[in-house]
Order: structure tokens, then C-alpha cells, then sequence
């Protein structure tokens, strides 16, 4: 008698990772092609036409590039704080707050050039994500409280802020009495490179770039590592720990922050709402979880993940998959990406019932 | 919801790690953008551009049926259509539409308000041929406003909101006022307390619009019962309806009305035995003993002319507030218990307001605090009712939520 | 002729770029203490962990009293009676004895004093002395080792893995731990007992294999036949051991001065009591002790890595009592902690991160490292301490226990320190790594460094310092001159305080 277990793999293969990304694409094709075929949804249309609106032609690729921006400077927020083996599950709130502080600087600044008004604006942000961060930073670094909680609870507590801005203070004189806030001025618009692709593309493959290459080379990043580490060889290497946490768990919000500020200067309402932020902060942690934490692979995530849900979106329009199975579809490829990340670390053997079980 | 969803599989699959020794990685599911279908939006009022006329379009709709249109229209919708409610009434008039002109019909459900979703729908939908853009949540406005400028050649008719051109961006909304006046009529008589409550989304001149002219039917029923308002602060949120409800009815409310999405506060009044007021749609199977009357949508007609002044050029924006004369707004079945006397006075009233020959909101009529807002003999100007922010007499509760 | 207890039959295991075994075969018959004997990085612990489960074979075959096995996890292993005490132990600090032993397989029922009980009389059948009740992080690392043996049983293991057992003991506790196993293979059990040190094997086993290069050069030898010198050639191959030359020494000035130093423990005891002690620079001192007498905290303490309750040290005239450790390095101090890959390198960070750790505030322009520097900081601690690793990317993980020692003390000695502090720099190395370390902290003492070493070997330091402190109990409680004083003086002052901790039953009744 024979049966499966789950073992782990005493080492793992260079470049598995990709390779096994792709594997639980093809399995997610698959399972998903049952599923279609069970609801009576044209397979290769719907295939084809999720392929299509995402990366397939280019009238598409910058719905799918813009979407890319938070996600993967969500992601890059999560893996910088991950270099130490913190866990900011707060970049949603971090963007809120981003968002929010660019929004002050342009009622602040409603007349200045637009160069200028999006430079502060974008400083803003960063600024308000760290503020945003400070207090768990400073929870976690002096008195230990773990920073997955107060993050999270944050996040809760920006949407409600805007939510109060909304109907309160910012509320716009012109909304005809709606809970609204007054747009951002007009000449803070980010422009855009082709199409509707903004320059917000770039600014944040600089910032990746940027931060994967300084955390790599620099004595900061360096010492992140070893913090991160152990606190005895940290201690040894003459390194405090607390000031490394305190330290990076605000770059991390700064970061998040950021890209609350690229979101605000590129939407098209150009107002702050609590959808700002659209989930891309609890998105962030999946894709920086899928670039394996480091910061160097958030970018080409966060592309495979915005094609993900830019095509999982088309294909209810047309060939009209319903939304749950278009959902579904998605959560399968995540889930294939998944399954692919644990078998690059276990696999799966056959062994002799007794030893077993006996 | 969806959002909440992601959220809880974030932070689970954080804590996996956590415990997971690094090195594996893994995810999951979050796409944070799915999300968020929850809250939205009917929100309101229509025009503030002065509602002016029915005339946009409603009237030359949709008399031939069976039509051949090759107009293709795309409907984005905030929430599920599900079996009831918002989006499920507008989905009806797609329908109807789609059967009455031939046009092609696209749909997407599921698109937050202020998410770049939103642009991604309407784009993929221009992109598949799209001659006119139905967006029917309020937080769509500001996107269809610039998306609208964007594809100049492209028809956008936005429910609940104030924007709009003259060329191909409109907006387009109902009185609902005038069937929620009729269901009070109803209600004031079942109400044997006069102690009714009323479930509520938020404080908007929308809302509060169709409290009042609840109220004014109902006190017109039964001159002492009150109203007490209990705002929920969403549109669809079941489990907050329900316990708004259930707040209601431990305070001694006999009856339910509500302004929101689902049927919670249906169910809640079934269970407690009390009555109750839908929305939307006629809800009665939801919880029959407890159904009462409902005011309800008809979008099929409008949408149907909308899309055969696109087909003919016609389609020029502009804002459409409908009443009863138009039927974009009607009042649903009425339980078997309602008296014959008040089944007469809602229907005589009911072909009052079609004729244009009576509004609710006639003066004299006091606010809360007992001071006249509207002089007798007067009706109100639309702009007037579109920007209302106080309770009438017999509300209990705070206007400003 | 008996079935064999255990056979591994042509074990093949390939890593990335290094093959760990390359048709290794061992034989152990049931009832005997049976010894692989290798280098380091001979093979000896990756075939016994295909054995315990923790990695599968890629060729070869696992049996089990004839029948063959497939582990898929340590788990199916334990369950088929092998059982494995590893050189780094794996108890939760915070449970009692009791709790770690049963940790996993703790009967339905579960009633503290009842099982205390039970494991006290586990104990007490193979004559371990252990008080069930004690938090395991109250223990030595003599005494966690007996718990994970208890846990073996616990789980009646019918094969005990032992790897490198003795490198945590005394002598007088290795001796004890050779009675133990007797008592075990008199039950008909099989010990397996993975060490380098050719004294134990002929004193504990009945028969050894020895690996080298992965591969088994002997099998099944009857230790009672064959000599020590036989063995080690079987070891090293042609290689010659010859013992680190020992010049005598020419101690100078003070570098390291301890003055009336106190250092409490997590528990708040004092683990130092009191020390005071002198290193000069040219002279060894050594520090000889039962594990678990305060050696830990004495050097920690001296490190800046563990606070100070009272008294002062001082480094080349300099006050570092409360001055954080790289202040300390600063003034002249190194140190090789006992614990290296805990404390004193990063396992996960790739081998340039680990030899740059001292140094790195020095090779920084502007807030970027100079990596080349750093690449060449390590060519040369490689180059100079002979450190053997695949790539310097890779994780200090990858290397192997002496590669890593060479590592550290490399790391540590290229700042040339006026004082080296080392905490069993020779644990669990093999025969050549031993010799390696100890030839290059006599070098340095001959170069003028003082060293303070701290081993649980007391033929090591009888052969290398030119004076040796006994601490029993937190305290200095001796001074001895190797050139004249015997293991046996020395043992007995180990000895001294004597009814110390490693006597639970004493220690129960006064507590």
C-alpha cells in the first residue's frame, strides 16, 4: 500500500521558482477550463479574450501598466519591510493616508505650477505614509507590539478618515450637497508616455530599481539584513535593532504613501475617496510574497497580477462569464502561483503505508 | 465585501509565513481589486441641472418592441444583479430594452465607485463597439464625466448624479418621492402603534427626499404616528440593514420602511412579526407576511428611449428627472389587507400625480421643529427638492445623520 | 549470523555542487555501539540524517532489520524507532524536561505529575540523573543533551543517532554518557555514535566505520582489534597529524583585565560570580569548566554582549564595562562566541555579508558599501584561514562546521586584536579543524595577541595554555599550571563545588 505525502525539498533549484510559477499558471488554466466547461462558458474565447485585454494588444497594456504602479509599490513596501521579517499588512491604510496628505498640499497649493504642485504633492505622500507607519513603528521598536495588528487597524481607521472628510471638512461646495471631496487641482496630473499610460510607470520602476539596488549596496540595507538576522548578531555587528526597525517600517510606509500620491495625481475623478487605495495594499502582500520578498522582483508581479485583473475584469463583458467564475479564475492562478511556491519547497512522494503510518 | 475578502486572505496568508519558516513563499489570492463591491452608491438626487424636462427622451421610447437597433449599450453596475434590489431593478429595464430596441446589450457588475476599474470597463466596452455607456451608481460621475469628453462620439447616461453636457453626457434619475408618498399612505393605516421606523443610507437630499414624502403619506393616514430614522451609512450592507432594523423594532416600531439594497430589514420585520415598506423592487416574496407596498423602478423605457435617440442621433445628455407619468417610478403590489378605502386614495392619488395634477410636497409643511419650510399652496421647485436637508414634522432623527 | 539492525546499502546524496555521500554503506548490528568516524565533511552526517529521515537518499538503500524503508520525514522515521539526538539541540527552552520529552508523543491523558513521573523513571532505568520538572533553558548543554536522549527513548527508539555527543560534555560526564549507552545496547538497542575523536570511539564502541570523502573506507571494524592510529589514518587519508607545537610563552602587558565581575542570568541568579582574572598579551589562559558553569556569560559579558551586574573590564587600558561590542572590538577585542551561527554569524546572508560584519563601517563610501573591498576582505580571510566555500554569495549556511570556525576566527583575527576571546573554538570540528583553529590561536599568542579560550576539553587546554582557570558555579575556584598540574587535579577542582546542578535530586530538595 502506498500513499502521497507532502515532504520538504532539502534544496531548492535555482530559477525554480519562475518555472514553478508557470506550472501553476498551466494547472490554474486547466482547473479553470473545467470549471468553464462546467458553466457553459466558450473556453478558448474566454482564454483568449483575458489574454487579449491585458497583455495582448496594445491598445491594453496600459490599463494593465497603470494597475501595475500601486500594486507593485504596494509590493516593494511589503518586501522592504520583510527584509527584516516585519510584516506591514498596513500598505492599504498607508496609501489612504498618502493620498490623503497629497490631497492637503493641493488645497494648500491650489495655484501653483503643476511641476511644482505634484513634486510636493508626491513629497506629501511619501511623508504621510511614513506618519502613517510611525506610530507601529514606534509600538514595535520600543515596546515590541506586533506590527501586523497595529498596521491593519490603521488601515480601518484611514478609510473612515476620508470617509469623515469627505462628508466634513474637505467636502466639496460644488458636490450639491454629496459626500464628496473637492478634486485635486488641474494642472496636478500626472501626463502620461503613450496612451494612457502614465508617467507614473516610470517614476515607480525608478523607485524599485532604486530601492532594490540601495538595500543591496548600501550600508543601510546591509544592516537590515543583519538585524534582521538576529538580535545577538546584530548586537555583536554594533547594530541597534530597534533603530533598524523603527527605520524601516516608515521607509515602508513612505513607500506606500507614494503610491497613494501616483494614485491620486492619475485617477480619473481626480478626488480622494476611499476606493483610492483599491485593495492594492492587501494585494501588495501577495505580490511581494511572490517575488519572494525581494524588492528586485515586485515589478514583474505586479505586471503579471495587473494583467490578472484587468483580463479577469474583461472577460465578464464579453464572452459574460459571470462574475463569480471571473473571480474564481482569478483566485485559481494565485492559487496555481501558490501551490507552484510550495512545491518548489515540498513535493510530493509515495511512500510505504506502514512506515507510514506504523 | 469582496474587499474584506482579500483583506482576510492577506492577512492569513501573512500569518502563514510568519509561521511558515522563510523561504517558501506563496500567495494568494488577493487581487485587491476585485473588490469592493459593497458599498455604494444609489445615490442621488438627479439633476441637479434642473431637472427640468421629461422630455429628454423618456416619451418616444420604446413603442416598437421587437426592434433591430444596432446600437450596442454597456451597463456598469456597482453590485451583483442578484434577485432583488439596485442593481437587479436596472438590470430588469436592460433587459427590457435590449427586447424592445434589439440593441446589443454588455454588462459588468462588480465595479467600485472611484476604482480605475470603472475606466476599464468603459473603455473595453468602447472598444467592443459601445454607442452609449449606462453607468448607474453616483460615484461613477466624476470617471463618466471625463471619460465622456474623452470619446466625444460616445453616448453617457448617468443614474443618480448632477452632471452632465449637451452633447453626449447626461444624467438621469426618478421620484421616487411620489410612489414612497403612496407606500406612506399605506403604511400609516397598517401601522397599528404609529410608532414606524425607518432604515436609511445615508443623510443625502435623495434620502431624505423620500423620508418626508413617506412621512407626509403616513401622517396623512394617521395624523400622530412618527418616523424615526436609523442611518446605516451603505447601501448594501445585510447584516448593518438587519440590525438597523432589529434596532427599530426592539424600540417599539411596528412597521418598516427603508432606503437600501438588500432585504435584511424585510426579513428582520418578518421574523419580529412586524410590517414592512421595500424598495427598488417589489420584494413581497422575500417576506410575504410582512410585505406591505413597496415603490419600486421601471427603467426598461427609459433606457429603451435612451438607446433610440442614440440610434437616430438624438441623444443629446442633459438631465432626466421622471415621475409617475413617465412609470420610471411606480408603486408595487399592495398586501390583501390594505383597506379598500386606502387602496381608492392611493390610486386616486397615484393617477393625480400621472396627470401632473399633485405633489406630496404641496405646502403648507412644517419641519421637525414645527416651522413652515414650504407655504401653503405651494410646490416646491425642483432645485428646491433636490437640495432638501431638513425632516419634515413627525420625523424623529437627525437629518445630518 | 543476525539480521542487521540497521543497513544502508550504496547511500548516494548529491547538493548543489558538492556530492555528500557517494555510495557510502553502514552495518549496524542490533546490541552494539557502532562508530562512524570521519572528517568533517566526510559524509558522516548526511548518511545518518538519510537514515533519521531528514533527507532521502538519492540511490541506496534504508533497511531496517532486512525490510527496506522509505522515510519521507523525520516524523516516519521516529516512528520506526530510529531515533536522532543532532548537534544542535531541538527543545522548546521554556517547557520543563518532562514537557520536551514527551513533546509530540505524550500520552492521551495528560497529567503533569504523572508523566513527570514516567520520565523520571525513564531516566532513572538508564541511570540519567534529570530533574523532570526543570525548565530546559535552566540546563546545561550537557543536560539538554540527556533530554533529548530521554526523548529518544521516550519514543522507543531502537537505533539512537548520536552526532558529536561528547563535544558538549566533560570528561567525567562523556564517561557517564558511555554507561548510558552500555545500558542501552544491553536492552538490546543499537547506538550509532558519529565522532571524530578516536579516545571515545576505542573507550565507547564495539565496532566503527570510517568515512572519507563521502564514501566508506572501512566498514564494521572491531574497535577492540584495530589501534587508534590505524583509525586515524583511515580518517585523514595520508595526511599526517601532528600536534600543534607549543613554544613556550612571553607574556607581556595586561590587554584584558576583569575586575570583580558579577552577571546575572535570565533567571536572575548570578551565572558570574565575582570573577576576576588577567590576560596578558603572548599567553593563553584557559578556562576549564562543566558545561553550564557561567563560561557563557563570563565571555558574552566580556563581549558587551551580555549586561554587566557589577565590577568593570577593561580592554588595553581601557574601560569598555558598559561600552557596546563593537566599541569593544574597537579597543582591541575579538571574540568567537560559543554559539556561532546564532551570534556570531548570519546563516541566511551570503558568506561576503558574514566576513564583512566587523569591517564594514570601514569599507563604506558615503552610505554605499564598497563591495569591492568586501569581495576582497574575504578573498583574503579565505585565502589566509584556508576557508573552503563554494561561492562567496552563497549562504554561510552551505559551509560546514570547520569552514565556518575558519570563517569567524578569520573575520574576527584580521582586525588584529590585542585580545582574543574564544568560546570552544574547536567544538564539533574534525580532527584537521581542530588543529587548524588550535595552530592559529597558538599563532596569535605567539604574534603577541593575549587569548582568553574557554573549552569543555580539557586535554585541549592542557596542551595549549600556558594557564588554566577552573569556574564551578559562576566563581574562579582555581589556578593551574599545565606544565605541571593532572587531568586529575584539574578534574577534581572541576569537580570542586561539587554537588552543583548536574544533580537534580539534591537540587530538588533544596528548592
Amino acid at each position: 500500500m502506498k500513499r502521497l505525502v507532502l515532504a520538504r525539498r532539502e534544496t531548492t533549484t535555482r530559477g525554480g521558482q519562475p518555472l514553478a510559477f508557470l506550472v501553476g499558471l498551466v494547472f490554474a488554466l486547466v482547473v479553470g477550463a473545467i470549471l468553464l466547461r462546467i458553466t457553459g462558458d466558450p473556453v478558448l474565447d474566454v482564454y483568449e479574450r483575458m489574454w487579449d485585454r491585458s497583455l495582448g494588444s496594445q491598445n491594453t497594456w496600459s490599463d494593465t501598466f497603470n494597475r501595475a504602479v500601486p500594486l507593485a509599490l504596494a509590493g516593494l513596501a511589503v518586501s522592504i519591510a520583510a527584509t527584516m521579517g516585519l510584516w506591514n499588512i498596513g500598505a492599504e491604510g498607508q496609501i489612504m493616508f498618502g493620498a490623503i496628505a497629497a490631497t492637503f498640499v493641493g488645497r494648500l497649493l491650489p495655484d501653483a505650477p503643476g511641476l511644482v504642485l505634484i513634486v510636493a504633492m508626491l513629497l506629501a505622500a511619501a511623508l504621510g505614509g511614513a506618519l502613517w507607519s510611525f506610530g507601529p513603528a514606534v509600538a514595535r521598536s520600543e515596546i515590541g507590539v506586533s506590527e501586523i495588528i497595529t498596521t491593519l487597524m490603521l488601515t480601518e481607521v484611514a478609510s473612515r478618515l476620508i470617509v469623515y472628510l469627505e462628508q466634513g471638512p474637505w467636502k466639496d461646495p460644488d458636490g450639491f450637497g454629496f459626500p464628496g471631496v473637492t478634486p485635486r487641482p488641474d494642472q496636478a496630473e500626472l501626463g502620461t508616455l503613450w496612451e494612457r499610460t502614465h508617467i507614473g510607470v516610470l517614476i515607480a520602476l525608478a523607485v524599485i530599481i532604486g530601492f532594490a539596488w540601495y538595500l543591496r549596496r548600501s550600508v543601510w540595507g546591509y544592516e537590515l539584513r543583519i538585524a534582521g538576522s538576529s538580535e545577538k548578531a546584530a548586537a555583536f555587528a554594533g547594530i541597534s535593532v530597534r533603530r533598524k526597525v523603527l527605520g524601516v517600517l516608515l521607509v515602508s510606509g513612505a513607500v506606500a504613501g507614494f503610491a497613494g500620491g501616483i494614485e491620486l495625481l492619475t485617477t480619473t475623478t481626480g478626488k480622494l475617496n476611499v476606493q483610492i487605495s483599491n485593495g492594492y495594499g492587501f494585494a501588495g502582500i501577495i505580490v511581494a510574497a511572490l517575488a519572494l520578498m525581494r524588492p528586485s522582483g515586485v515589478a514583474a508581479v505586479a505586471l503579471a497580477f495587473g494583467a490578472l485583473q484587468v483580463g479577469g475584469q474583461a472577460i465578464q463583458t464579453n464572452p459574460g462569464v459571470s462574475p463569480a467564475v471571473a473571480t474564481i479564475l482569478q483566485g485559481l492562478v494565485l492559487f496555481g502561483a501558490i501551490g507552484a511556491a510550495v512545491f518548489s519547497t515540498y513535493r510530493l512522494r509515495l511512500v510505504d503505508r506502514q512506515v507510514a503510518e506504523s | 465585501m469582496q474587499r474584506r475578502l482579500w483583506q482576510i486572505l492577506a492577512v492569513l496568508l501573512a500569518f502563514t509565513l510568519v509561521a511558515a519558516a522563510c523561504g517558501d513563499d506563496e500567495d494568494d489570492a488577493a487581487s485587491g481589486s476585485a473588490s469592493e463591491a459593497a458599498d455604494d452608491t444609489t445615490t442621488d438626487s438627479a439633476s441637479a441641472s434642473e431637472a427640468a424636462d421629461d422630455d429628454t427622451a423618456a416619451e418616444d421610447a420604446a413603442t416598437d418592441s421587437g426592434g433591430t437597433s444596432a446600437v450596442t449599450a454597456g451597463f456598469v453596475y456597482l453590485t451583483e444583479t442578484g434577485d432583488a434590489g439596485w442593481t437587479y431593478a436596472h438590470d430588469n429595464g436592460r433587459q427590457f430594452a435590449e427586447e424592445q430596441t434589439g440593441a446589443t446589450t454588455l454588462t459588468v457588475e462588480n465595479i467600485p465607485e472611484g476604482s480605475p476599474e470603472f475606466d476599464t470597463a468603459v473603455r473595453d466596452f468602447i472598444d467592443q463597439g459601445a454607442d452609449v455607456i449606462f453607468g448607474t451608481s453616483f460615484g461613477y460621475m466624476d470617471a463618466m464625466e471625463a471619460l465622456a469628453a474623452e470619446f466625444p462620439d460616445v453616448a453617457f447616461a448617468h443614474a443618480t448624479g448632477y452632471m452632465s453636457n449637451d452633447t453626449n453626457f447626461g444624467n438621469y434619475f426618478g421620484r421616487i418621492y411620489q410612489a414612497r408618498y403612496l407606500t406612506g399612505l399605506a403604511a400609516g393605516e397598517a401601522s397599528a402603534s404609529g410608532n414606524i421606523g425607518y432604515v436609511a443610507a445615508f443623510p443625502i437630499p435623495e434620502v431624505i427626499r423620500g423620508i418626508n414624502a413617506f412621512t407626509l403619506g403616513v401622517k396623512e393616514a394617521n395624523p400622530d404616528a412618527t418616523v424615526t430614522v436609523n442611518w446605516t451609512f451603505t447601501w448594501f450592507d445585510p447584516a448593518v440593514e438587519g440590525d438597523a432594523a432589529n434596532a427599530l423594532l426592539e424600540g417599539g416600531a411596528d412597521l418598516i420602511a427603508m432606503h437600501q439594497d438588500s432585504t435584511a430589514a424585510g426579513e428582520a420585520a418578518e421574523a419580529a412579526g412586524a410590517r414592512w415598506v421595500s424598495y427598488n423592487s417589489d420584494m413581497s416574496a422575500y417576506a410575504p407576511d410582512a410585505y406591505l407596498a413597496s415603490a419600486i423602478w421601471d427603467w426598461g423605457p427609459y433606457y429603451a428611449s435612451v438607446i433610440e435617440a442614440v440610434a437616430d442621433g438624438s441623444y443629446a445628455g442633459g438631465a432626466y428627472w421622471g415621475g409617475m407619468d413617465d412609470g420610471i417610478v411606480q408603486i408595487g403590489s399592495l398586501a390583501d389587507d390594505v383597506s379598500a378605502e386606502t387602496t381608492a386614495l392611493i390610486e386616486e392619488r397615484a393617477a393625480a400625480m400621472i396627470a401632473s395634477e399633485f405633489d406630496p410636497f404641496t405646502g403648507p409643511i412644517n419641519d421637525q421643529d414645527g416651522n413652515e419650510v414650504i407655504a401653503a399652496g405651494v410646490v416646491p421647485a425642483d432645485g428646491d427638492l433636490l437640495g432638501m436637508a431638513y425632516f419634515v414634522e413627525g420625523v424623529i432623527g437627525s437629518a445630518e445623520g | 549470523m543476525t539480521v542487521p539492525a540497521v543497513e544502508l546499502d550504496g547511500i548516494w546524496k548529491r547538493f548543489p555542487g558538492v556530492i555528500a555521500n557517494s555510495g557510502a554503506n553502514l552495518t549496524v548490528r542490533p546490541g552494539t555501539v557502532h562508530a562512524v568516524l570521519g572528517e568533517n565533511g566526510a559524509g558522516k552526517t548526511t548518511l545518518v540524517n538519510c537514515l533519521a529521515g531528514v533527507y532521502r537518499p538519492d540511490e541506496g538503500a534504508v533497511r531496517l532489520g532486512g525490510r527496506e524503508m522509505s522515510f519521507s520525514s523525520p516524523a516516519n522515521a521516529i516512528t520506526a524507532g530510529i531515533g536522532m539526538v543532532h548537534q544542535e539541540f531541538r527543545l522548546v527552552p521554556t517547557f520543563t524536561v518532562a514537557e520536551n520529552v514527551v513533546l509530540g508523543a505524550a500520552p492521551r491523558v495528560i497529567d503533569q505529575g504523572g508523566i513527570e513521573a514516567l520520565v523520571a523513571d525513564l531516566a532513572a532505568r538508564f541511570g540519567f540523573d534529570a530533574d523532570p520538572g526543570r525548565p530546559v533553558w535552566q540546563l546545561s548543554m550537557g543536560e539538554r543533551q540527556r533530554v533529548e536522549i530521554l526523548k529518544a527513548l521516550w519514543r522507543e527508539a531502537n537505533v539512537l543517532i548520536l552526532d558529536e555527543p561528547t563535544a558538549v560534555l566533560t570528561p567525567q560526564e562523556a564517561v557517564e554518557l558511555g554507561e548510558v549507552l552500555r545500558r542501552m545496547v544491553a536492552e538490546g538497542r543499537s547506538v550509532i555514535f558519529i565522532s571524530h575523536k578516536l579516545d571515545e570511539v576505542v573507550s565507547f564502541c564495539d565496532e566503527a566505520t570510517v568515512l572519507r570523502s563521502g564514501a566508506t573506507v572501512a566498514a564494521s571494524l572491531p574497535v577492540a582489534e584495530v589501534d587508534a592510529s590505524e583509525l586515524a589514518k583511515l580518517m585523514v587519508g595520508d595526511v599526517a597529524v601532528e600536534p600543534v607545537p607549543v613554544a613556550v610563552a612571553m607574556p607581556g602587558d595586561p590587554t584584558l583585565t576583569v575586575d570583580a565581575l558579577s552577571v546575572r542570568d535570565a533567571r536572575g541568579l548570578l551565572a558570574v560570580d565575582d570573577v576576576s582574572l588577567e590576560v596578558r598579551s603572548g599567553e593563553i589562559v584557559g578556562i576549564a569548566g562543566v558545561a553550564g558553569n557561567g563560561q557563557r556569560a563570563l565571555t558574552d559579558a566580556i563581549a558587551g554582549l551580555e549586561p554587566v551586574e557589577s565590577g568593570t573590564i577593561t580592554v588595553m587600558q581601557h574601560d569598555v564595562t558598559s561600552a557596546p561590542p563593537q566599541r569593544r572590538f574597537r579597543a582591541g577585542l575579538a571574540y568567537v562566541p560559543e554559539d556561532r551561527l546564532g551570534v556570531g554569524l548570519a546563516p541566511k546572508l551570503p558568506v561576503t555579508e558574514n566576513a564583512m560584519m566587523r569591517a564594514y563601517r570601514k569599507l563604506r563610501r558615503g552610505p554605499i558599501i564598497a563591495w569591492d573591498d568586501a569581495d576582497q576582505l574575504t578573498d583574503q580571510i579565505i585565502r589566509e584561514f584556508e576557508v573552503k566555500i563554494g561561492s562567496k554569495g552563497a549562504p554561510l549556511a552551505s559551509l560546514s562546521g570547520g569552514n565556518l570556525q575558519r570563517l569567524l576566527l578569520g573575520r574576527e583575527l584580521t582586525g588584529e586584536p590585542d585580545i582574543l576571546v574564544a568560546s570552544q573554538p574547536t567544538r564539533g570540528l574534525d580532527v584537521a579543524g581542530v588543529r587548524a583553529i588550535q595552530r592559529l590561536i597558538v599563532q596569535q599568542r605567539d604574534n603577541g595577541t593575549g587569548v582568553l579560550m574557554v573549552s569543555e576539553d580539557l586535554d585541549e587546554l592542557l596542551a595549549l595554555a600556558d594557564r588554566i582557570l577552573v569556574m564551578v558555579e559562576g566563581r574562579i575556584v582555581g589556578e593551574f599550571d599545565p606544565r605541571v598540574a593532572t587531568r586529575a587535579d584539574i578534574g577534581a577542582a572541576m569537580m570542586g563545588g561539587s554537588d552543583r546542578g548536574t544533580r537534580p535530586d539534591t537540587e530538588e530538595v533544596s528548592s
